[in-house]
C-alpha cells in the first residue's frame, strides 16, 4: 500500500523529532570550541583527543565487555528457560515463573537497581568480603534485566512452532537433544537473535542500574559520562556518539544488503502461508506477546532458516571470541591500583597535555622495577563516592575527597595514617595548606587542588555595579536570569554567606532561615544547575552563577561573541580543599603512598593544575614560571588569591562536617525547596 | 517411544532449572531486601518510620498571591511525578498509534527502513540525546535561533514541565511505537475487510476492529513508557533546570545522602503502587480480550 500524502508528512515529521538531536551531535562533535552550545567552527580535533583518551575508551571496552557478556549468557539462559516454561504442564508453577519473569520489566529501573544493590551489600557484609560490589555483580544485574526480553523474543517463536515437528523427529529416530537442536532451534533462531540483539542493546544503554551496581573501578560509559557532573561534558563524548553512530549504521546496512537476496523470496512464502509480516522485526517483544503470537501459522522457509542459522551463528561467534579475546586482555597479571576521584579531575593526556596515570605507570617501574597498573574511576560528589566506600563493598586504593568529607570519613575510622617516608614530595606542600581543620595532625591526607565558589556574570547583561557581593543572585532586575548551584551544600552556603550566617550551623534555625532566603531566590533563578552552567553561560542564556573559581576560565575560553564573562569572589565565600587520602579498603598502600607522592612530583602536579584549573597547593607549581605564563596574569590573580590570609579565611568559611541528622534535615529542607 | 518424550521433558525440566534458580536469586530474594531495609532503622530494628514519613512529612510552599501553605513533600513529589509520566504516555500513545499503524500497512522496504530509522536512535547513549536536548532547547538554543529566523518571537520552553515532558516523549517513544505496530502487523486483514462487507464505515472499523485487536500492544505500550518514566532522574535535572523534583531524584538524593532505609522506604511504596496499577491493567485487558 501506498501512503497518503498527509501520511508521508506525518511520518516526516516524526522522524524530524526522532533525529533533530542526533543532528546537533553530529554538528557539534565538529566543533572547535570546548563548547556544546556555541558552535565556533569545524574541526575535527575532538576525534583525535577522543583517540588519545585512554580513560574514555577503556570506559567504551569495559561497556563492551558487560553488554556482550551479559547478552550472550542471557540469552543462553532465557531460550534455555523458554524452552522450559513453554511445555510447562504446572499451572500454578507456571503462572508464578510467568509473574516473576514481568517484574524486572514493570518494576522501574531504579526499584532493580536499588534491590540488587541492597542485596549485594548485605550479603557482601555478611561475609566480611572486602568488595561486594564488582564486575560481578554488574553482570549479575546486567543480566537479570535482560532475561525477560529474550524470553519473551523466545516463547512467541515456540508457539508459533508445530508441536508435532519435534515428534516426528523422534519417529524418524533423532535422539531428545538431537531433536532439540535440529528442529526446534532453528524453528526459534529469529527469536532468539532478537532477543540477543534486544539484551545487547538494553545493557548497552543502561545507566541507572548500573549506577547502583557498580563498584571497585569497573566503569561504564553512562557511569562516565553521569560523572562528568561537577565538570564539563565536552564535545569528545559527542564525537564518541557520532562514531558510534555510523558504526551501528554500517553494521545495520550491512545486514540488510545481506539480506536482500533471500529476503524478496522469504516474503513470498511467508504470504503463501498466510504469515505475519513482522516478527523478524518486531524489535521489542510486547509485554503481552505470548498470548497474540498463537495463532500464527508456522513454517519457516528451510533457506531462510538456514540463513538465520548462519547469520546468528557469524554474529554469536564474533561475540564469544570478542569476549574471550577481552577477558585474556583484561585478566590483571600485574598489581592494578584503584584510583577513585572526581570526573575531570586529572590530566589525562586530553587536548595535548601530560598523561600523569601513563606517567606514573612508567615512573614506578624505572623507580621500583615492577609493573602496576592504575584502574582510574570517577565519582560525582562527595556524597556519592562516600556512599560507595561506607557500603563496605568496593575497594579502593587512592581517593580524593573534600575537606569536610574527609574529616568524616577520618573520624569513622574510614582511613589509613598514611607513612611520609614514602611521600617525601609532601615537602613542596605550602606551609598554609597544613594542619586545616580537617586533618589538625596531618595523618591522613595530602592536599591535591584547592578553590572557592565566586559569582560568574555577564558584563553584556549585568551592570558593574551592582556586583560585588552575593546580593547580585537574589536581585530582581535579572530575574529569570540567575543561576543556582543544584547541591544543597553550596546553595545553602551562598544564602548562608549573604545573611552572615554560619555555613556549618549546628541549629536547624539557621538552615531554615537560609532555607527561607532560597525559597525568597526561587522564582528569580532560572536554573538549579551543576555541569550545565557552562552551556548556559557560555551562550548567554543566563546572566549570573555562583560557582568554582576555575571553571570560570573553562567558560571564558568558550564563551559566544555576545558574552563577555567576569569573575568576582565575595568577601566571605566557601573555601574548599580536595586532598589525597588511602582508605581503609586499601590493598595496596605502598603504591598508593608511591602514587600520592608521584602525584606532587614538577611535571605530573603542573599538568594537573593546568587541566584542572583550581588553585594547587603545590610550591613546586605555584612558583613555576611557565605555569604562572601558562595560565596569564588573570587567571593567577583568581586562583591564588592573597595565600598569606588564606588558613584564616579557610578555617572561618570552608565546609565542616555535619552529624548525620543534620544532614538529614538539610536534605528535608532541599526537597522542600525543590518542591516549590 | 515414551521413553524418548520423557527423555524430552527431562531435558526441558533441565533447560528451566538454571533461569528458576537464577530468578528466585536475582528478581525475587531482592525484593525482600527493599522490604526489609524499607521497615528497618539503620541498626536493623523494626520500624514503621520510613513509610509514616513517606505520607505524613509536610512542607511549606508559597502559593498564590503569597500566601504559604503545608504540603506533604513525597505525595506532592509522587503526584507530580505521575502527572508528567501520564501526559508523556498520553502523547507517545497519540503520536505513536497512528505511526504504528502507518508502519504496519506500508510495503515491505518501507516497514523495514522505517523501523530500522525508529530503532537507530536508542542506540545512542540516552544521557547524550538528552543532553542535545538541552542545546536544541534553551533560550539562546537551536530551537530560538530557528524561530528567529523566520520572524517569530523566541519561546521559552527549558526548565518548564514542556521540556520535561518533551525529553521522556523522546526517549521512550519507540517503546510505545514497536509493541503496537508488532501486533498491528500480526492482524488478520481478512477481518477487516468483513466488518467493511459488513457494513463498517472507516472509524467504525478502527473502533470497532482495530482498536480492541491492537489492544496488547497499546497496553504493553503504556507500561514500557509510564514505568520509566515516572521513576526517571536524569531528564528531570537536565531539561527541567533542576526545578522538578521527581520521585526518582527523591531516591536518588536519599541515596546519596546514605540514607539507604529511606530510599528503600521509597521504592518499595513505588513499587507497591505501580504492581497495583499493572494488575488492573492487565486484568483490564484480559477482560477485553476475552470480550473478542
Amino acid at each position: 500500500m501506498k501512503m497518503k500524502p498527509i501520511a508521508k508528512i506525518y511520518t516526516a515529521l516524526i522522524m524530524l523529532f526522532l533525529f533533530a538531536p542526533i543532528a546537533i551531535l553530529l554538528v557539534f562533535s565538529f566543533n572547535e570550541a570546548k563548547s556544546l552550545s556555541v558552535f565556533s567552527g569545524g574541526s575535527l580535533y575532538w576525534y583525535k583527543e577522543l583517540l588519545h583518551d585512554t580513560e574514555t575508551l577503556d570506559a567504551v571496552r569495559n561497556t563492551l565487555i558487560l553488554a556482550i557478556s551479559a547478552s550472550l549468557i542471557s540469552t543462553v539462559m532465557g531460550t534455555a528457560a523458554a524452552v522450559g516454561i513453554f511445555r510447562l504442564r504446572n499451572k500454578v508453577l507456571r503462572t508464578s515463573l510467568d509473574t516473576v519473569t514481568n517484574i524486572p520489566m514493570i518494576n522501574p529501573d531504579i526499584i532493580t537497581g536499588i534491590s540488587l544493590m541492597l542485596m549485594f551489600v548485605f550479603v557482601g557484609r555478611l561475609f566480611g568480603a572486602a568488595t561486594s560490589l564488582n564486575f560481578g555483580t554488574m553482570l549479575i544485574a546486567h543480566i537479570t534485566f535482560c532475561l525477560p526480553y529474550v524470553i519473551l523474543q523466545v516463547l512467541p517463536k515456540l508457539q508459533q512452532m508445530d508441536r508435532a515437528l519435534p515428534e516426528a523427529a523422534m519417529d524418524l529416530g533423532c535422539t531428545p537433544l538431537k531433536a532439540f537442536i535440529k528442529v526446534e532451534i532453528p524453528e526459534i533462531m529469529p527469536g532468539v537473535i532478537t532477543g540477543l540483539i534486544m539484551a545487547f542493546t538494553l545493557s548497552l544503554d543502561d545507566f541507572v542500574i548500573s549506577y547502583f551496581t557498580s563498584g571497585n573501578g569497573f566503569e561504564t560509559l553512562p557511569i562516565r559520562i553521569y560523572n562528568m557532573t561537577k565538570k564539563t561534558v565536552t564535545p569528545k563524548m559527542y564525537a564518541l556518539s557520532t562514531i558510534i553512530f555510523f558504526v551501528i549504521l554500517a553494521l545495520l546496512i550491512m545486514t540488510n544488503l545481506m539480506d536482500n537476496p533471500t529476503y524478496a523470496e522469504t516474503r513470498r512464502n511467508e504470504r503463501r502461508a498466510g504469515r505475519n509480516k513482522a516478527d523478524a522485526d518486531g524489535f521489542v517483544a510486547s509485554a503481552t506477546s505470548g498470548t497474540v503470537g498463537g495463532r500464527d501459522v508456522p513454517p519457516v522457509g528451510s533457506a531462510r532458516a538456514k540463513f538465520r542459522r548462519r547469520i546468528a551463528l557469524a554474529i554469536g561467534g564474533v561475540l564469544a571470541v570478542g569476549m574471550i579475546i577481552i577477558l585474556v586482555v583484561a585478566a590483571p597479571q600485574t598489581p592494578v591500583l584503584n584510583v577513585y576521584n572526581w570526573g575531570e579531575y586529572i590530566s589525562d593526556g586530553s587536548e595535548g597535555s601530560f598523561d600523569t596515570i601513563k606517567g606514573f605507570e612508567a615512573w614506578y617501574k624505572e623507580k621500583y622495577g615492577s609493573e602496576v597498573e592504575v584502574n582510574y574511576t570517577t565519582f560525582a560528589s562527595n556524597e556519592d563516592m562516600y556512599a560507595k566506600i561506607s557500603s563496605g563493598a568496593v575497594s579502593y586504593d587512592v581517593i580524593i575527597p573534600s575537606d569536610y568529607m574527609i574529616a568524616r570519613m577520618a573520624q569513622e575510622g574510614m582511613l589509613l595514617e598514611l607513612d611520609y617516608d614514602n611521600i617525601p614530595n609532601y615537602s613542596h606542600i605550602g606551609e598554609s595548606f597544613r594542619g586545616l581543620y580537617y586533618d589538625p595532625d596531618n595523618r591522613y591526607s595530602v592536599p591535591y587542588t584547592y578553590s572557592f565558589v565566586g559569582v560568574i556574570w555577564d558584563a553584556n547583561q549585568v551592570d558593574e555595579e551592582d556586583t560585588g557581593d552575593w546580593d547580585l543572585l537574589w536581585n530582581e532586575k535579572y530575574a529569570g536570569n540567575i543561576l543556582q548551584f543544584n547541591n544543597s551544600r553550596d546553595a545553602f552556603a551562598t544564602a548562608q554567606f549573604k545573611l552572615g550566617l554560619d555555613v556549618n550551623s549546628q541549629d536547624p534555625e539557621t538552615w531554615r532561615r537560609a532555607l527561607a532566603e532560597l525559597k525568597k531566590q526561587s522564582p528569580l533563578v532560572k536554573s538549579y544547575v551543576m555541569d550545565e552552567v557552562y552551556n548556559m553561560m557560555e551562550s548567554g542564556e543566563a546572566a549570573a552563577v555562583p560557582y568554582y573559581a576555575g571553571d570560570y576560565f573553562t567558560m571564558l575560553d568558550a564563551q559566544a561573541e555576545s558574552v563577555d564573562l567576569r569573575f568576582y569572589l565575595p568577601e566571605r565565600s566557601n573555601y574548599f580543599i580536595d586532598a589525597m587520602c588511602i582508605p581503609t579498603c586499601c590493598q595496596h598502600k605502598d603504591i598508593a603512598e608511591a602514587f600520592i607522592n608521584y602525584m606532587l612530583e614538577e611535571e605530573p602536579a603542573i599538568a594537573n593544575a593546568e587541566y584542572i584549573c583550581y588553585g594547587c597547593p603545590n610550591d613546586l607549581v605555584y612558583e613555576n614560571e611557565d605555569y604562572a605564563e601558562e595560565m596569564g596574569e588573570e587567571a593567577m590573580e583568581i586562583l591564588y588569591p592573597d595565600l598569606d590570609t588564606f588558613a584564616e579565611r579557610y578555617n572561618s568559611f570552608a565546609f565542616r562536617n555535619l552529624d548525620s541528622d543534620m544532614l538529614d534535615l538539610v536534605n528535608t529542607l532541599w526537597e522542600e525547596l525543590k518542591i516549590n | 517411544m515414551t521413553k524418548k518424550k520423557d527423555g524430552l521433558t527431562l531435558v526441558r525440566r533441565l533447560a528451566l532449572a538454571p533461569y528458576s534458580a537464577w530468578a528466585l536469586l536475582f528478581i525475587v530474594v531482592p525484593l525482600f531486601f527493599v522490604a526489609y531495609y524499607a521497615f528497618t532503622d539503620n541498626s536493623f530494628h523494626f520500624t514503621f518510620s520510613n513509610i509514616t514519613r513517606f505520607f505524613t512529612a509536610t512542607s511549606e510552599v508559597s502559593g498564590n498571591g503569597g500566601v504559604t501553605k503545608e504540603v506533604h513533600t513525597y505525595l506532592v513529589i509522587f503526584f507530580r511525578s505521575l502527572k508528567l509520566a501520564v501526559i508523556s504516555t498520553i502523547i507517545c500513545l497519540a503520536a505513536g498509534y497512528p505511526m504504528a499503524y502507518l508502519l504496519s500497512r506500508a510495503s515491505d522496504r518501507t516497514q523495514k527502513i522505517l523501523i530500522t530509522l525508529i530503532m537507530i536512535p536508542m542506540w545512542m547513549n540516552f544521557l547524550i540525546r538528552t543532553y542535545a536536548w538541552m542545546t536544541i532547547l534553551q533560550d539562546t538554543g537551536i530551537l530560538n535561533s530557528l524561530l528567529r529566523s523566520i520572524g517569530l518571537g523566541p519561546v521559552h520552553v527549558i526548565g518548564t514541565e514542556t521540556a520535561v515532558v518533551i525529553g521522556m516523549v523522546y526517549d521512550y517513544f519507540p517503546y510505545m511505537i514497536l509493541p503496537i505496530y508488532s501486533v498491528m502487523a500480526k492482524m488478520d486483514l481478512k477481518l477487516l475487510e468483513a466488518a467493511r462487507d459488513l457494513g463498517c464505515n472507516s472509524f467504525q472499523v478502527l473502533r470497532r476492529v482495530i482498536f480492541p485487536l491492537s489492544l496488547p500492544g497499546v497496553i504493553s505500550g503504556i507500561t514500557m513508557v509510564l514505568i520509566p518514566s515516572i521513576s526517571t532522574f536524569y531528564i528531570s535535572q537536565k531539561l527541567g533546570n533542576g526545578k522538578f523534583y521527581l520521585i526518582g531524584d527523591a531516591i536518588e538524593g536519599q541515596y546519596v545522602a546514605n540514607n539507604l532505609h529511606f530510599a528503600a522506604a521509597i521504592a518499595f511504596i513505588l513499587m507497591v503502587i505501580l504492581l497495583v496499577c499493572m494488575a488492573f491493567m492487565q486484568r483490564f485487558a484480559n477482560s477485553k480480550a476475552s470480550v473478542q
